[in-house]
């Protein structure tokens, strides 16, 4: 378990350094970085604000490339979903209800803020396949 | 974006923190050693199974004919439109009014009503209602309403047990269990088992052996503080209407469907059970989508009758324990098959507080849209539910408590089904060892699968 968590805070790190083109992240807060949505102190310090969490999910056959990603994001982050996907199908968040079509091949990006804490599918909704598992802790 | 109405499976709970689960734990055991050496050396609850009439006013007033046909029309109209909205309205699963009605109104609902008020069932199933008006029908045109084969006990509880594992099949183990079409099929051959069992077999044998939910909800409505005896209402101590045995066939399995079933529904929620499903998923990547539901089916199917059996097999076994520790003669398996119906309501109590609380909210809208056209038939069609209704910390409380309630009132029952059956007080308490270690096991696996994440 643990072994995932640090896993996934790995994961999220190099995605969240991806995604921001910031190039100072030496990555060894892995808890940290779970949590890099914008604090009104940050935003002051450094003048682009930080960007929304972001989770990376890539489909491959109609399944989550690396079996289900599992994310926790904390109460009221903002977080986006980026799936890529190599079949067309409905991108939906439970709970949040957001949803997005892919096309095959596309990418899709799904947007929340993190406001309603528990744990939440995401799926493939014509598929009827999970693709992940997003924990919003208190 | 495009925003749905999505209620079932919206917010799931977030695993119970390993603190609450050792307080718990704590609390459970402890309970158990002080009922087991402290308390009662002669039964109590059977002498208070009975209970207190109330006025006959209110009774007359609850059991009346007018309050029969009210409630019977209300819910034989609820019937048609789930029905209705299952087979003709929209396929978007939660927009459509029949999958929130049946897995969260109906089947969270009515145990709850059952626990609360007592067999609530008798009067609200349509099934029975229909069953009623066409024997007053029949009546009415001077023919007489006669059963076209007598029951004579022989399958026991055993078709209600196959009912009820049908229904958690098509909740647990389908990959689109709220597929409204699939729902639409499944009430209509429901509906036909229901009437067509109590037109062979009279109304009274099939509600009490046969209709799984009848089954279900009078089982549970022992514990409930009112009952109805010979025509008047009774209030009574909770629980003491689970005195006794249940020496009717296929007791045990019955119990053992709905204790399996909630608790592979939460470990089937599990990252453990999520992978394997996955890891299925991916083998089958080139195969065809019903394939791939097909195996996913099996899979779940495989789960769900595991926990069924290993229910099954560890009260076997406790019991097996127990005559042997008890020198008895005879077999005491239907002797401990009521002291589960309390942790069988609190694993409903534990694994569905959420949804009821939260996915329940979603049936004022539905209701003003039942067909999912985009209607506004009450004014309620934009209501909005708070998801965020109940904290993660009360939810744990809720589920913690709630097992504990339900191990010590089902060890309290044991405990004095065990000073009946078992003469003198050391082998009472040698033989209750095992069914107070069976008892501990449930509810610490019940409250195990909660932490699971």
């Amino acid at each position: 378990m643990k072994k995932l968590i640090v896993a996934s805070a790995c994961l999220l790190a190099v995605t969240v350094i991806a995604g921001c083109g910031s190039d100072d992240g030496t990555s060894t807060e892995t808890t940290d970085t779970t949590t890099v949505a914008t604090t009104t102190t940050t935003t002051e310090t450094t003048p682009p604000p930080a960007g929304p969490t972001e989770i990376r999910i890539v489909v491959v056959n109609g399944a989550p490339k690396g079996g289900i990603v599992r994310e926790k994001v904390d109460k009221d982050d903002s977080v986006v979903l980026v799936v890529k996907s190599d079949v067309a199908d409905e991108i939906h968040l439970h709970g949040y209800d957001v949803s997005r079509d892919v096309e095959a091949g596309g990418t899709a990006r799904l947007r929340f803020k993190a406001t309603i804490p528990g744990r939440f599918e995401v799926e493939l909704e014509e598929r009827g396949v999970q693709i992940a598992d997003i924990t919003v802790t208190p | 974006m495009r925003l749905l109405a999505h209620g079932i499976g919206v917010v799931r709970d977030l695993p119970i923190p390993a603190i609450y689960f050792f307080i718990g734990a704590a609390v459970v055991l402890g309970a158990s050693f002080v009922l087991l050496f402290f308390l009662w050396r002669r039964p109590l609850l059977e002498a208070h199974t009975g209970g207190r009439r109330l006025p006959p006013a209110f009774s007359r007033l609850v059991l009346s004919r007018a309050v029969r046909i009210l409630l019977g029309t209300l819910s034989v109209a609820l019937l048609g439109l789930t029905l209705a909205t299952a087979l003709f309205g929209t396929t978007t699963e939660l927009l459509n009014f029949a999958p929130t009605f049946i897995y969260v109104i109906f089947w969270l609902g009515i145990p709850l009503l059952s626990v609360l008020f007592g067999n609530v069932w008798s009067a609200l199933s349509p099934w029975r209602a229909l069953a009623d008006a066409a024997v007053w029908v029949l009546e009415l045109g001077g023919r007489e309403a006669r059963p076209v084969l007598e029951w004579t006990g022989r399958w026991g509880r055993y078709p209600a047990a196959a009912a009820l594992f049908a229904f958690v099949a098509l909740e647990l183990t389908n990959p689109r269990p709220f597929y409204p079409r699939t729902l639409g099929i499944a009430t209509a051959l429901y509906t036909y088992w229901a009437l067509a069992g109590m037109a062979v077999y009279g109304r009274e044998p099939w509600t009490r052996y046969g209709e799984g939910f009848a089954v279900a909800f009078r089982l549970l409505a022992r514990m409930a503080p009112f009952a109805v005896r010979d025509g008047s209402v009774v209030v009574r101590w909770p629980f003491t209407g689970l005195a006794g045995d249940d020496r009717t066939r296929g007791a045990l399995v019955f119990v053992a469907v709905l204790l399996g079933s909630t608790s592979f529904d939460g470990f089937s929620r599990s990252s453990t059970w999520q992978d394997l499903v996955g890891n299925l998923r991916v083998e089958l990547a080139g195969s065809s989508q019903r394939t791939v539901d097909l195996a996913t089916t099996f899979l779940n199917l495989g789960g769900l009758a595991f926990f069924v059996a290993a229910i099954l097999a560890t009260y076997l076994a406790a019991v097996a324990a127990a005559e042997k520790l008890g020198r008895g003669d005879r077999s005491l398996v239907p002797d401990f098959v009521l002291p589960l119906v309390p942790i069988a309501a609190a694993y409903l109590a534990a694994h569905y507080f959420t949804s009821f609380v939260i996915t329940g909210q979603f049936i004022i809208p539905l209701i003003s849209d039942p067909f999912g056209r985009g209607w506004d038939l009450l004014g309620t069609a934009e209501f909005a539910p708070n998801l965020a209704i109940v904290s993660p910390e009360t939810v744990w409380y809720v589920q913690v408590a709630a097992l504990i309630v339900g191990h010590v009132a089902g060890l309290a029952i044991a405990h004095d089904r065990a000073v009946v059956v078992f003469q003198g007080r050391r082998t009472a308490l040698e033989a209750q060892l095992p069914m107070l270690g069976l008892m501990v096991l449930y509810t610490l696996g019940g409250m195990w699968i909660l932490t699971r994440g």
